[in-house]
C-alpha cells in the first residue's frame, strides 16, 4: 500500500514539474520576441503587412496567456505544431529523428551497464591487484577524456587508418552494405555506439567498483560466506545487488539526459538524430521544433527520474516505508 | 580424553600492509571438545577475532593465513578444497557475528536469506525450508515467526536481529558455533538474554561453542574452558574455575586484577584505585623479542627478553606460556 501511495505522489510531483517547465519554456521563447519579425526582418520585399499576415497565420497575434493555453492544449493531444523551416509536423520529425537517437543511445547505455558490471566485479573482487589497478586506470582515462575526443579517436583508427567502419551517417546513400538495409544500419551504428559505450562504461565502472568494494567489506558478506554459500552467489546475489543501489541514480541520469548528450555524439558522427535536429532548430530559430523537443527532453528526464525512484523501491526494501 | 572436535595448531595469520607484515596471530594453539564452550579472551588487537575468522578461511585481505593446521573432525580445514570447505561452513561450523545490524543482508527478507542457506545445503523443498526456518525462529525466542519471515532486517530491533543471527547459525544443526563478541553491540539487558539463549541452546542441541570476547564477565558465565590471548599468542589455557581461582600467567593475573570487584573497596587503604596494566599492547609490526608481554610484565626477568615461551602443560588441562611458570621456550 505504502508503495502505491508513494508512486502516486511521485507521479503527481512529476506532472507538476513538467507543467512548471512548460511555463518557463514558453516565457523564455516569448522573451526572444516575435520570431516572424526576427526571421523576416530586413529581407528585400518584406513589408509590415506581410509580417502581420504571417504572424496571424501562425497564430502569434493573440495574448501570451491565450497562446500558452492553446499550445498546452495541443501538446496534451500530442500536437506539437508545424516546423517553420521544414514545414513538416514537429511530432513526426521528433519521432523519426528520435528513433535514430534511441538506436545509438539505448545500446550505448545497456552495453555499458553489462560491461561495467563484469569489469567492476572483476576489479572489486581482486582489490588492489594488478587487474584492479588496470581497471581503475582505464576507467579514469575513459571518464576524463571528453566524449567527442573518444569519438574522433575511433574515427581516426577505424575509419581513417583501418578503413573498416563508416565515420558518418546512419545509412549509406548508395551501395548498401551486403545489400541489406539492416546490416548497413547496424554497421553504421558501431562507432557511435562504441563511443557512448566507452564513455558510459568508464563512469559506471568507477561508481560500481567503489560501491562493490565497500559492500564486499560488510559483515553480511562474511556472514554469507560463513554460511557456506559459494563465492559466485555471495558476489552476484548478495554483494552486487547492494552495490547497485548508488549506481542506480547515475543510470537514471544517463537515461534521462540521453537527449542532452546527443548533440555531441551526433555532431561527431553526423548522425541524423534529435541532438543534431535540436542544434539546427536553435540555429534557425524554428521555435515550434525547439519547444517540442525541449518538452520531449523534459518528459524523458522527469520520466527517468520517476523510474529511478520506483526502481529504488523495488531494489531496496528500506525505502518502502518512506 | 577423546579426540577434540576442533584443534588449532600453530595458526599464523599475518597482515601484509604497506608498512610491513603485521603478525596479528602468530602461532596459536587451542582445542575445543565436543559439546563444550571455549572462551577466547583478550584485549582489542590480541588476535582473537582474526583467529576465529581464520578457522573457516574468512580472513579478509590484506590478511593471509600463513601457517598452521585447523583440524576439524579429522580434516585440516586450511588445506581443504574450496568446494569441500563449503560443506563445512554453515553446516558443520557456523558463525554468530558481533554486530547484528550489519551481519544481515539489508535487502533480503529474513525468510529468504535464512531459507537460501538451507536450500543450498540440504535437498529440501521451499516449503520444508520455510517450516524449518519458522521452527528455528521459534527456538531462538522470536514471537510470531511466520510474520517475521517477510520482514526485513531494518524492521527488527537489535536484540531480535541477533536472535535471527543465531537462528541462521543453527539452521543446519552444526556441531560447532563460533560466536565473535555476540553481545558487544547490544544493550546490557539484551546481552543477558542473548547469553542465556546461547547457553541454553548449546546445552539443548549439544553443540560446542567458541566464544570470543573481551569481557571476562561473559566468559565467567558461559565458558567451560578459557584461552587467554595477548598480542597474537596464547598466554594460558585452563578450565574456567582454574583461570579465575588460580591463574598462572602474569597477564591473566593482571587482567583479572584490573576487573572491578564488588567485594573490594576502592575508596581507601592499599587498593585505592582499580589497578591497570601499565604500558600498552605492542605494535605487531615489530613485536618485542622473547615473550611479547615482557615489557609490561611485573615478573619479567632478563631471560624473558630472549626466550619465546611455548605453551606447556603444568597441570592436567592447564597450559601456560611463561618461562617463570616452568614453560619451555626457544631462544630468539
Amino acid at each position: 500500500m505504502g508503495t502505491l501511495n508513494y508512486i502516486a505522489r511521485r507521479l503527481l510531483f512529476s506532472a507538476c514539474l513538467i507543467l512548471g517547465v512548460s511555463v518557463i519554456l514558453f516565457a523564455l521563447i516569448n522573451a526572444i520576441g516575435n520570431p516572424i519579425e526576427i526571421l523576416l526582418a530586413e529581407r528585400p520585399g518584406v513589408t509590415e503587412e506581410i509580417i502581420e499576415a504571417v504572424t496571424k497565420y501562425y497564430g502569434l497575434d493573440g495574448s501570451v496567456t491565450d497562446r500558452y493555453f492553446t499550445w498546452l492544449g495541443n501538446l496534451a493531444r500530442l500536437d506539437f505544431g508545424t516546423s517553420i523551416i521544414y514545414n513538416q509536423p514537429v511530432g513526426d520529425m521528433l519521432w523519426s529523428f528520435g528513433i535514430e537517437t534511441l538506436k545509438i543511445q539505448i545500446p550505448g547505455i545497456l552495453l555499458a551497464l553489462g560491461l561495467s558490471v563484469l569489469v567492476s566485479t572483476l576489479a572489486a573482487t581482486r582489490q588492489y591487484s594488478r587487474t584492479d589497478f588496470t581497471v581503475i586506470a582505464g576507467a579514469m582515462l575513459g571518464h576524463s577524456l571528453p566524449g567527442f575526443f573518444i569519438g574522433i579517436l575511433l574515427i581516426l583508427v577505424f575509419s581513417y587508418w583501418l578503413g573498416v567502419l563508416p565515420s558518418y551517417g546512419a545509412y549509406s546513400t548508395r551501395n548498401l552494405l551486403w545489400d541489406s538495409e539492416i546490416a548497413d544500419g547496424l554497421w553504421h551504428m558501431v562507432l557511435p555506439v562504441g563511443m557512448l559505450t566507452i564513455f558510459n562504461t568508464a563512469t559506471l565502472t568507477l561508481l560500481m567498483r567503489s560501491s562493490l568494494v565497500d559492500v564486499l567489506r560488510q559483515d553480511f558478506i562474511t556472514a554469507a560466506r560463513a554460511s557456506g554459500l559459494p563465492e559466485r552467489r555471495v558476489v552476484f546475489g548478495h554483494a552486487l545487488r547492494n552495490a547497485f543501489i548508488p549506481v542506480l541514480t547515475y543510470l537514471g541520469i544517463l537515461f534521462g539526459l540521453m537527449l542532452g548528450t546527443a548533440p555531441v555524439t551526433e555532431t561527431v558522427f553526423t548522425w541524423p538524430g534529435l541532438g543534431a535536429l535540436y542544434i539546427m532548430a536553435i540555429q534557425q530559430l524554428d521555435y515550434p521544433l525547439i519547444m517540442g523537443e525541449t518538452m520531449v527532453i523534459t518528459v524523458m528526464l522527469v520520466g527517468a527520474t520517476l523510474l529511478t525512484d520506483i526502481a529504488y523501491v523495488v531494489i531496496d526494501p528500506r525505502i518502502r516505508l518512506g | 580424553m577423546a579426540e577434540p572436535l576442533l584443534s588449532v595448531e600453530d595458526l599464523k595469520v599475518h597482515f601484509f600492509t604497506r608498512d610491513g607484515v603485521v603478525r596479528a596471530v602468530d602461532g596459536v594453539d587451542f582445542a575445543v571438545n565436543r559439546g563444550e564452550t571455549l572462551g577466547i579472551v583478550g584485549e582489542s588487537g590480541s588476535g582473537k577475532t582474526v583467529s576465529s575468522l581464520a578457522l573457516l578461511r574468512l580472513v579478509p585481505p590484506p590478511a593471509r593465513t600463513v601457517g598452521g593446521r585447523v583440524v576439524f573432525e579429522g580434516t585440516d580445514l586450511l588445506t581443504l578444497p574450496t568446494k569441500a570447505l563449503g560443506t563445512i561452513r554453515g553446516r558443520r561450523i557456523a558463525m554468530v557475528f558481533q554486530n547484528p545490524a550489519t551481519s544481515l543482508n539489508p535487502i533480503y527478507s529474513i525468510g529468504s536469506q535464512l531459507g537460501e542457506i538451507l536450500l543450498w545445503h540440504e535437498p529440501i523443498t521451499r516449503a520444508e525450508a520455510e517450516a524449518r526456518v519458522i521452527s528455528l525462529l521459534t527456538l531462538v525466542g522470536i514471537t510470531d515467526p511466520a510474520a517475521r519471515l517477510r520482514q526485513y532486517p531494518h524492521e527488527l530491533s537489535g536484540g531480535m536481529k541477533q536472535r535471527v543471527g543465531i537462528a541462521r547459525a543453527l539452521l543446519c544443526n552444526p556441531s560447532l558455533v563460533l560466536a565473535d563478541e555476540p553481545t558487544t553491540a547490544l544493550d546490557v539487558t539484551i546481552q543477558a538474554q542473548i547469553l542465556d539463549l546461547l547457553a541454553d541452546l548449546r546445552r539443548r542441541l549439544g553443540m560446542a561453542m567458541v566464544l570470543v570476547t573481551h569481557d571476562m564477565g561473559v566468559v565467567a558465565r558461559m565458558a567451560d574452558r578459557i584461552t587467554v590471548m595477548y598480542a597474537g599468542r596464547v598466554c594460558e589455557t585452563a578450565d574456567a574455575a582454574t583461570i579465575f581461582r588460580a591463574p598462572q600467567h602474569p597477564y591473566t593475573r593482571a587482567l583479572l586484577d584490573s576487573m572491578p570487584r564488588i567485594d573490594h573497596r576502592y575508596t581507601g587503604g592499599a587498593r585505592q584505585v582499580l589497578p591497570t596494566i601499565p604500558g600498552r599492547p605492542p605494535n605487531l609490526l615489530d613485536p618485542p623479542a622473547g615473550c611479547r608481554f615482557h615489557p609490561r610484565c611485573p615478573d619479567a626477568i632478563a631471560d624473558c627478553r630472549r626466550i619465546l615461551p611455548l605453551e606447556t602443560e603444568i597441570a592436567p588441562g592447564h597450559t601456560v606460556s611463561c618461562i617463570r611458570r616452568g614453560s619451555q621456550g626457544i631462544a630468539a
